[in-house]
């Protein structure tokens, strides 16, 4: 189990390719398939059209009139050689305030009945981890992520729900994820953030990266609608900090 | 200057090429669900490749523009008039201000477009004009048109008289092939399965979308389960859940999924497989990946021999 020793390129059709890299989800395949990207991108890799990154496989786009795949496979091969977890750049680390209470977080007590936990502890546990964003999507916005402590690793609902509001920070299995739209679900809804995920009227629509980290900082729920108004009115914004930047405001200090 | 929206019928988005760059954070590309029809309407009218039209779904809208136009429609056999006279599909006309051109209910085929000299103007939303519904991006307010609506519209040109030569005008009232490359997934099934999808076709149902296709036939077979670690979807990826049917994914497609896709159809032949009716059915071919290539070559060659010209454009 892990990184496979030579990645494997599996056909997806006459324009797109996978190049997997290992067989489970961790975070070591997860930062080889982010640095592939990576270099794709700061090389300008000829006749890649775009790239998607998963778990542990990167989905590339191609021009095959440009770029054949004998070709464009030896040029993936001799970037995947390169594209080693320390060439990304430094990871962001989001805050993200989730409130737990009441109708936003309307299967935390279930949950923790499930888990034999009282919902406060629950609340402790998941807010007190902190969480890596593998990649963003299924819907725009959504992120895949892990991080949370073995204690709170649950099964997914047996019966998913058919609408899940926008916001929810749920878990299931040994992830957590944010529905980004209302969309059906399987995890359990621990509470909501008032940050917008997707926001198709935004310059920039998405919030959360592959690759960053996640931290939720429990909120009640005067403070909740306090930014929800905020970020409704765009005066909010979001706590993102990148180990660079902070240095830098060190150094200007 | 701008178009008005008399009657939108059910479903009218503007679209271009598409958007790309933002699959990695779950934002489809969308975009013309036939890009062939879509291109050929473009060219017909002098535009080019990426300029936005309009995609019209089995009934056409009313429309009436502010002024002179060169138009073309191509796709789904929506009978065309102009204040009632008919018009020819598959070929550029002008179009009076004042004057209302309407597309009807479609005798074959599903999508029909609506190709405008200049172009549909809306704005850029990360980088493309595309309507994508179901996340309210671009287009028109990232909606369908409705009643009432005014789109502007690019400067034109002119334009001049031409056609596309009948035989590059497709017939949508039979069961077309889609060629297939196996893949990525392809493992995951057993022989029986993966003959299943190439014996004998499948038909459209009625779950069918922007988003994907749900087809019906032979249950295709897995091995070890229908559950992958999620992975990119591609552009014609066909997925095979638990219920072992098809569903070929398309232009406003979820950017990655957990379920085992058993191969992914051309490019060359979604545009097709996106006429096909419910009730009607679609077979598969398999081919490697360097027939296929060689395959889009020949077929935008032939792409760029489709349209006459009754004059130099």
């Amino acid at each position: 189990m892990g990184i496979y020793a030579e990645p494997r390129f599996l056909p997806c059709g006459d324009q797109a390719l996978s190049v997997e890299l290992g067989d489970d989800i961790n975070r070591e395949v997860n930062a080889r398939v982010l640095a592939l990207e990576y270099l794709i991108q700061q090389r300008r890799l000829g006749g890649v059209t775009e790239t998607v990154p998963s778990y542990r496989s990167l989905l590339v786009y191609y021009d095959p009139l440009t770029v054949g795949w004998d070709q464009l496979t030896r040029s993936l091969h001799a970037l995947w050689r390169d594209a080693q977890p320390e060439i990304l750049p430094p990871a962001r680390t989001v805050e993200m305030p989730c409130c737990y209470e009441g109708e936003l977080g309307f299967e935390l007590e279930a949950a923790a009945a499930k888990l034999g936990l009282a919902p406060d502890e629950v609340v402790q546990l998941h807010s007190g981890a902190d969480y890596y964003v593998y990649f963003v999507g299924f819907t725009p916005g959504l992120p895949y992520m892990t991080g949370m402590p073995e204690r709170i690793f649950i099964p997914r609902l047996e019966q998913p729900r058919l609408k899940t509001p926008p916001g929810s920070v749920s878990i299931g299995g040994i992830q957590c994820c944010i529905y980004s739209v209302e969309s059906p679900g399987g995890f359990w809804v621990l509470g909501r953030t008032p940050l917008r995920l997707y926001d198709p009227t935004a310059a920039d629509p998405i919030l959360l990266r592959a690759g960053d980290h996640v931290r939720f900082t429990a909120v009640g729920r005067h403070e909740y609608d306090a930014i929800a108004a905020a970020v409704a009115d765009g005066t909010y914004t979001p706590r993102i900090e990148t180990p660079r930047a902070s240095s830098a405001r060190r150094g200007g200090a | 200057m701008n178009l008005l929206i008399h009657d939108p019928g059910p479903q009218t988005t503007v679209q271009d090429l598409g958007r790309r760059g933002s699959l990695r954070v779950g934002i489809p590309p969308s975009g013309p669900m036939d890009r062939e029809a879509f291109l050929l309407a473009n060219r017909l009218v002098g535009n080019a490749d990426d300029a936005a039209a309009l995609e019209c779904t089995l009934i056409g809208p009313r429309i009436e523009f502010a002024d002179t136009r060169w138009v073309a429609v191509t796709g789904a056999a929506m009978p065309v008039t102009l204040d009632g006279a008919t018009m020819p599909r598959w070929a550029a006309f002008e179009v009076e201000p004042g004057k209302v051109l309407r597309l009807g209910p479609a005798a074959s085929g599903v999508r029909a477009y609506l190709a405008v000299a200049g172009g549909v103007d809306t704005p850029l939303v990360l980088g493309s004009r595309s309507t994508y519904l179901r996340g309210q991006l671009g287009g028109h307010l990232g909606r369908a048109l409705r009643k009432g609506d005014v789109l502007p519209l690019g400067a034109a040109s002119g334009g001049a008289p031409a056609q596309v030569l009948g035989q590059f005008i497709p017939d949508y009232t039979g069961a077309p092939i889609a060629r297939v490359v196996p893949g990525p997934q392809d493992d995951r099934f057993t022989a029986g399965g993966l003959g299943a999808l190439f014996d004998a076709p499948y038909e459209m149902t009625t779950q069918t979308d922007r988003m994907g296709a749900r087809l019906r036939g032979a249950r295709i077979e897995h091995v070890r389960g229908h559950d992958i670690i999620s992975d990119g979807v591609a552009w014609g990826g066909i997925q095979v859940v638990g219920d072992g049917q098809p569903i070929v994914l398309l232009a406003d497609r979820q950017s990655t999924g957990g379920y085992t896709k058993i191969g992914t159809v051309c490019s060359f032949d979604i545009g097709r497989l996106c006429q096909v009716k419910p009730g009607q059915r679609v077979s598969f071919k398999q081919v490697t990946v360097a027939e296929a290539h060689d395959l889009l070559r020949a077929h935008r060659g032939l792409l760029d021999q489709a349209i006459h010209w009754e004059e130099a454009p």
